[in-house]
């Protein structure tokens, strides 16, 4: 943006964080470190950031990275073309490690004088306070955030079972072993026994295969509650669990699982 | 057809073994295990009887065989009243550890760097503009510290009316954050504040209401704390309006916790139960025996 000498530009600024105090805070430090800085627009989710974002256009835009609706790194993606991004994060370390390998803007919350006066003078000092290149270092920081943060697998981990009228929570964690019990599929826990209507299937393909074996045609068990597996007369495998009475068979063809142990 | 008899014959001799076997051991674990007395008396009555039908030769042999087994194995209920006594000792031991960790993981997860920053900034924010305000979410903080950190030591703030009180100083401090995104209602009748109450088994569920329900849902919503008694057995309840469980999403270690100390203290009598409402949102209850006072 050119500038004619001698007048100074106003710049405006949008503040998104879904905590209100903490919009009050950056809001005070912002007007005691740069108070010709006009704030257009305040919004508390990541939805809202994107909408007043558009419309109201500021020079920056300061994104909380953790808010609901989308996080700020979402909406910087709609915004980075039209407004500086100076991202806030409070203490978070897969984030930091990720914003000290890029070039980004970021302010550690709470936001101190001295860090928002350096950053607003590193802005005001460019000619043009919308980089082409952020486009791109966006990308790279959802990468690393994704890779940085914990993984989250995808596998299913908790079966929801119909008891009475209400819905029931079962943690994979709770689980014994899965039956397949002709229409119905069996869950067993330690305490309770439940009826679902996915079937073993289905169950196979979302559960983590590390968590659940399958030992039998009609059987997935949890691998952490096996007991001991024990050949009765008949040669049949036999597996016992923690915290069940009872045991169940292993079919020949999945006997290999056991062999090491 | 000759084959598929002689394959029944083996297979019924090989269950015959078997339960011959198991009453041969049910037996041996008997006689180890009955008093004196009572062996002496079985001898007695096998005497009479076998003489009577004159036979005293097996009866013989049943006293001289049990008269073995019985100095023998003796020992045997010795040794299981040991095993049982350092099964229980481990089981305590265990108890202990996951007690230790629980408070640890509490510690860990309420006064971490970020919960205190955002509270102290939080504070230090509304001395510029609300002193009032301040000073009531510097007194919840203190309290919150005071109740969080004896219970590293104590051992007396095991009851629900305890856990109550912290949770409020919690809630009140993540009230002040959120604003009118949480709301909170506490139904827990006062005659229920002296019934024991495991330790920070509350304040894991009002967290996972808030961080998984409420923080990603644009409008908030309530936490509910209810607690109620049905029959003999307290519940305690945390609701929330939020946006329900995802069932990809890791349960973490906060609610294994929960259920491995309720296994631990309480055995099969105490559970911990989830469940989606048909409305919305999500709700985890701990069911477990009540008892009017602390150590009644």
């Amino acid at each position: 943006m050119s500038m004619i000498p001698g007048e100074e530009r106003i710049y405006t600024a949008m503040i998104a964080d879904d905590e209100a105090p903490m919009r009050d805070l950056l809001r005070a430090r912002l007007q005691a470190v740069w108070p010709e800085l006009r704030i257009v627009a305040e919004a508390a989710n990541g939805v809202e950031a994107v909408e007043l974002g558009e419309q109201h256009r500021p020079d920056i835009a300061f994104l909380d990275i953790r808010m609901p609706g989308l996080s700020g790194i979402e909406a910087a993606r709609r915004l980075y073309r039209q407004s500086h991004i100076v991202f806030a994060t409070a203490y978070d370390q897969y984030a930091l490690d990720a914003f000290e390998q890029g070039a980004l803007d970021y302010l550690l919350k709470p936001v101190t004088a001295e860090r928002l006066a350096a950053t607003c003078a590193r802005i005001r000092a460019q000619s043009s306070p919308i980089r082409e290149d952020v486009g791109t270092q966006l990308v790279r920081l959802t990468e690393l955030l994704e890779k940085k943060a914990p993984p989250s697998t995808g596998y299913l981990r908790w079966i929801q079972a119909q008891v009475g009228s209400s819905l029931r929570m079962i943690s994979t964690r709770e689980v014994l072993f899965f039956q397949s019990d002709e229409k119905y599929t069996r869950v067993q826990t330690a305490g309770a026994e439940y009826l679902i209507r996915k079937t073993l299937k289905e169950l196979l393909d979302e559960l983590d295969p590390d968590e659940f074996w399958r030992i039998h045609r009609s059987t997935l068990v949890r691998v952490e509650a096996i007991a001991e597996v024990t050949r009765d007369l008949r040669g049949r495998h036999m597996l016992r669990l923690r915290n069940y009475a009872g045991e169940l068979e292993i079919s020949r063809n999945h006997t290999y699982l056991f062999q090491q142990m | 057809m000759r084959a598929s008899q002689i394959n029944r014959t083996v297979g019924f001799l090989r269950d015959a073994f078997d339960e011959a076997s198991k009453l041969w051991w049910r037996f041996f674990d008997w006689v180890a295990v009955v008093e004196w007395r009572q062996l002496m008396l079985t001898w007695f009555f096998v005497v009479v009887f076998l003489s009577l039908l004159n036979m005293p030769e097996p009866a013989m042999w049943y006293i001289f065989g049990s008269l073995a087994i019985k100095t023998l194995a003796g020992g045997k209920r010795k040794a299981e009243l040991l095993a049982q006594e350092a099964t229980h000792k481990a089981d305590v031991a265990t108890l202990e550890r996951r007690l230790m960790e629980a408070r640890m993981a509490a510690l860990q997860a309420q006064i971490e760097p970020h919960f205190l920053f955002n509270t102290l900034a939080l504070i230090g924010q509304l001395i510029e503009t609300d002193p009032p305000e301040a000073a009531r979410v510097h007194a919840h903080l203190i309290e919150y510290l005071r109740s969080t950190l004896p219970q590293m030591r104590a051992r007396d703030n095991g009851t629900l009316g305890k856990q109550v009180e912290l949770s409020r100083a919690y809630l009140a401090i993540m009230q002040a954050r959120m604003k009118e995104r949480l709301q909170v209602r506490f139904e827990v009748p006062m005659y229920l504040h002296s019934s024991p109450f495991p330790p920070m088994m509350l304040q894991t569920l009002i967290e996972n209401a808030i961080k998984h329900g409420l923080e990603p849902k644009i409008a908030g919503g309530t936490v509910i704390v209810r607690a109620f008694v049905l029959g003999a057995i307290l519940h305690v309840e945390v609701c929330d309006d939020g946006v329900g469980i995802d069932p990809h999403a890791d349960d973490g270690v906060g609610l294994a916790n929960i259920r491995e100390r309720l296994q631990l203290l309480y055995g099969d009598a105490a559970e911990l139960i989830v469940h989606a409402p048909l409305d919305g949102g999500a709700c985890a209850t701990v069911r477990l025996p009540y008892k009017m006072m602390e150590g009644a």
